[in-house]
């Protein structure tokens, strides 16, 4: 656990929404189930006095902050909202920030990632599905179902790549201590290099799957600035140039950011790199048994 | 979304910085009307979105005698296989010295990134490699309304102050116009002042809506009908059609097809949550292209239905092959549905894709 654990409050932001209120019902489902306190408070300006799933519901941030003690916030507002709601929630001192929302413009999401840190919050997102540490907390919409509790921490820039990593890794018996999609646009708050520092202080984890894509090159900074054991996997070795690949992050610019200059600069770092995600696994077990 | 160099210019007039005089003309005939206004010596630039369109021969010189006849042989010419249907007259400038200025979105540290080079008129990239040294980079807090004039300072070294406004102009436009590239090259020094003599500019697609642009260039018709069901689509060139949720999932699925010796056609991201009736316009968007013979579906999710899915696949009714690789909510009745209708089922995304593989190569 790394971003919070059970005793961790959870604020929903855009709590009465279609997604905000599908996925407060799903976090709170997991939150009994592991014995956690899950989301406590919803935020809808003009819906203040409301509940959710009977979690009741405020006008502001500020108010839902003096009736409850919250340690994390999770936004599902739609894009032309999302960077204020950053903003909201990072003035009101909230130390974690789960960004889910997709299509926010980049000039919004440097200003709210530029305030969030100057009030000393992090931002996990935007365009992620947030963060699950098994057997402790959710924090966004991935399928709990898959996950089970160990000693590997992973970190990913796409949703449902994650799953299926996520559900080789538990199928073949190793299990995760917290799972972080740090989202698929270019600017994001939380990126390889502050999860790995986190994943380092983290006593229970042990080795870390990191994995990336096209665009930029924040894998590598990454895998450069830790010391812990990891396993890469890059996605988008086909893509061709100047395409964007479904996420807005995802796009091979200048001749930069391209799969295979990735994989070759990670295996320069002595990073053991997949070619597929199901030989993930058995990469995993060679970092344990060389360790 | 990529501007042509007169919309850009545009953008830049508008933010105050001095372009050259210029007209923009669907036909060489245009051009008479406009000759008094120019200068003795005339550029005619090709309005195409390529890079190095002057070494293309989309740039040529014409005094106003042989004007038209220029314009006339430029606007036959295709230009890297594009066709030229306008075409900027400009004035020619007289050159001092020539600049490189560009900002772009900086993801290590989040932030705008300014460029700026004493060597103009060539590439950045070459630059970088023959004279690292003539680049200067700063990164901006986007808080800030402007660049801070000790940084300009930094930017310019020797270069004349009377460049620093440009700097801050092209920043506030940057800014205001929600782009994700905004370059001049070269900015050029004149005994009249400081131009832009060329320009590039990239608006985020995500802020096309608040900037007014209501249709996206940069997409084919195929990517805009997808855009509109609300599918992530590229084009790819082989024969083998791809539909997964998720861009990872996706992406690493047509990365698998490498691996397995075969060649996409297409990628289509559905998204989260799909219901029937999307994933039939995936599936007949994705059959859509001729060339495609097999196409493989690989869904996997907690939100996605998979009997939601295989109702999409069976009721889409295309002539294709389909093979698929269902995981998630209600999978034991997708599967039941997909297999009595004589659908191939397979367990992980490796046998799919290896199956598809094989398919298309027979």
């Amino acid at each position: 656990m790394i971003y919070g654990d059970k005793k961790t409050g959870v604020l929903v932001q855009g709590a009465t929404g279609k997604q905000g209120e599908f996925h407060i019902g799903l976090m709170n489902a997991y939150a009994r189930q592991v014995g956690g306190r899950g989301v406590v408070a919803g935020v809808t300006p003009g819906k203040g006095g409301q509940q959710v799933h009977g979690i009741p519901v405020y006008n502001t941030v500020k108010e839902a902050m003096r009736e409850h003690d919250t340690g994390a916030a999770v936004i599902f507002v739609p894009a032309g909202a999302a960077a204020d709601s950053i903003m909201e929630e990072a003035n009101a001192g909230i130390p974690t920030i789960v960004c889910i929302t997709e299509h926010i413009p980049v000039h919004d999401t440097m200003k709210a990632v530029a305030y969030a840190r100057a009030q000393g919050s992090s931002v996990i997102g935007p365009n992620c599905p947030g963060l699950l540490s098994p057997g402790e907390v959710k924090m966004g919409i991935m399928p709990a179902q898959l996950f089970s509790s160990g000693s590997v921490g992973v970190i990913s820039r796409s949703g449902t790549l994650t799953y299926e990593v996520v559900d080789e890794l538990t199928r073949a018996g190793i299990g995760q201590s917290t799972v972080v999609g740090i989202g698929g646009d270019p600017v994001i708050g939380q990126t390889f290099v502050d999860v790995l520092e986190r994943f380092r202080r983290d006593p229970q984890t042990k080795a870390v799957v990191l994995i990336g894509e096209v665009g930029g090159n924040l894998e590598e900074e990454g895998a450069q600035a830790t010391d812990l054991p990891i396993v890469a996997y890059i996605a988008g070795k086909s893509a061709p140039p100047d395409k964007r690949m479904g996420h807005a992050g995802a796009i091979v610019e200048g001749g930069e950011g391209d799969a295979r200059s990735k994989i070759a600069r990670l295996r320069k770092l002595d990073v053991p790199v997949a070619s597929r995600p199901s030989e993930i696994p058995e990469m995993v077990r060679g970092l344990f048994r060389s360790c | 979304m990529k501007l042509l160099e007169h919309e850009a210019k545009k953008v830049l007039k508008e933010a105050g910085i001095a372009i050259p005089a210029g007209f923009l003309i669907n036909v060489p005939e245009e051009l008479p009307a406009h000759l008094p206004a120019l200068s003795d010596r005339i550029m005619l630039k090709a309005q195409v979105d390529v890079g190095g369109r002057g070494k293309a021969g989309g740039i040529l010189m014409a005094d106003p005698a042989t004007a038209v006849a220029t314009a006339r042989e430029l606007f036959s010419r295709k230009i890297k296989g594009l066709p030229v249907r306008q075409v900027l007259a400009e004035e020619h400038l007289i050159i001092r010295h020539e600049y490189y200025l560009s900002i772009t979105v900086d993801r290590s540290s989040r932030q705008p990134l300014v460029l700026f080079a004493d060597a103009g008129g060539v590439d950045i990239e070459t630059t970088a490699r023959e004279h690292p040294e003539a680049i200067r980079k700063d990164v901006v807090n986007p808080l800030l309304r402007d660049i801070p004039p000790f940084m300009l300072r930094d930017l310019l070294g020797t270069a004349p102050k009377e460049i620093g406004p440009a700097i801050n102009r092209l920043y506030h436009a940057f800014c205001d116009r929600d782009a994700i590239l905004a370059e001049i090259n070269p900015l050029v020094t004149t005994p009249q002042g400081v131009y832009a003599a060329d320009a590039k500019f990239i608006v985020d697609d995500n802020a096309l809506g608040r900037q007014g642009i209501t249709v996206n260039r940069d997409l084919s018709e195929r990517e805009r009908e997808a855009e509109k069901h609300g599918f992530s689509y590229v084009e790819l060139g082989g024969n083998i059609g791809v539909i997964g949720n998720g861009a990872g999932l996706t992406m690493a699925t047509l990365d698998l097809i490498e691996f397995y010796g075969g060649r996409a056609a297409n990628f289509l991201d559905v998204g989260g949550g799909a219901e029937s009736e999307r994933v039939m316009y995936a599936v007949r968007l994705v059959a859509g292209v001729p060339s495609v013979k097999v196409i493989v579906v690989n869904l996997l999710g907690g939100i996605t239905k998979c009997d939601e899915v295989a109702k999409g696949i069976i009721s889409a009714g295309i002539s294709q092959k389909v093979i698929v690789r269902l995981a998630g909510t209600n999978e034991a009745e997708g599967r039941l549905l997909l297999v009595e209708k004589g659908y191939e089922m397979l367990d992980t995304m490796d046998l799919v894709v290896k199956k598809a593989v094989e398919v298309a190569a027979s």
